[in-house]
């Protein structure tokens, strides 16, 4: 990051390589379109070239800061092209048939290869069933805490209490695992 | 706003689910808090962090990075 910030393009080179598959699977996981999903890894990438001097690693890591980027450029990108609707269709269409994708996609291989992504995978499988799906719309769907609650039909302090000790247990699971991962 | 509280709201900052009405008193919290609340809401991103760990890495297109680098390119170049 400290290479992008003297506007080194070999840095920029590297970053990509390092978190391009990262950053795409997010955008993919919002916007449901692999061609839309290359377009915005594009400027994603161009914003942090541009961006990268406002990064301060006291404030947290690149990555975390790289998401954040990411996803609100996702969800922007999601409302702008006006796929909400096809999006949501998609997504409902693989809810059906996969009804717990997020967390329980992953293979037998994957698992036995013990790595981060199956340990933190095991951290938010432990959540119950409708704390998960609170944090997967507001997450990967951009959606606020006011239309959570619509879609679920449930009231809206069930949903902020359910975003809370969703996001509490999960947090308090990656402290225990800090060593791991 | 308690400590405990302004920590609640702070998961649901980095996540993007703390409402707008509630971003007046959760930034009020912040400031007072002060660098407590800034070291604390810097180990938060670890949440955003894990959900995009959480997912099995997608193959860009190779195009995508010859862009990228020819735009980087041509506007160090200007």
């Amino acid at each position: 990051m400290e290479g992008i910030q003297r506007e080194e393009s070999k840095a920029l080179s590297q970053l990509y390589d390092r978190y391009n598959g990262i950053l795409k699977a997010l955008v993919l996981r919002v916007i449901h379109n692999e061609a839309e999903a290359d377009d915005l890894l594009q400027e994603i990438f161009m914003e942090i070239w541009n961006q990268a001097k406002n990064f301060s690693a006291q404030r947290g890591k690149p990555l975390g800061w790289m998401v954040t980027l990411a996803r609100r450029r996702a969800i922007d990108g999601l409302r702008k092209k006006q796929a909400y609707a096809r999006a949501e269709e998609r997504l409902q269409h693989e809810t059906e048939q996969q009804p717990d994708a997020w967390i329980h996609n992953s293979t037998e291989e994957e698992i036995l290869d013990g790595d981060r992504r199956v340990l933190i995978r095991r951290v938010i499988g432990m959540l119950p069933p409708a704390q998960e799906q609170a944090i997967e719309l507001a997450f990967f769907r951009g959606m606020s805490q006011r239309e959570i609650a619509a879609k679920t039909n449930t009231p809206l302090g069930t949903v902020k209490t359910r975003l809370e000790l969703g996001l509490k247990k999960i947090y308090d699971g990656l402290k225990e695992l800090r060593d791991e991962l | 706003m308690s400590f405990e509280e302004f920590q609640n709201r702070a998961r649901l900052f980095v996540v993007g689910a703390l409402d707008p009405d509630e971003m007046a008193e959760f930034e009020n919290a912040r400031h007072e808090f002060g660098e407590k609340a800034e070291a604390f809401i810097a180990e938060c991103y670890s949440l955003s962090e894990a959900f995009a760990l959480s997912l099995k890495p997608a193959k860009a297109s190779d195009q995508i990075k010859a862009r990228l680098m020819e735009m980087v390119k041509n506007r160090q170049a200007h």
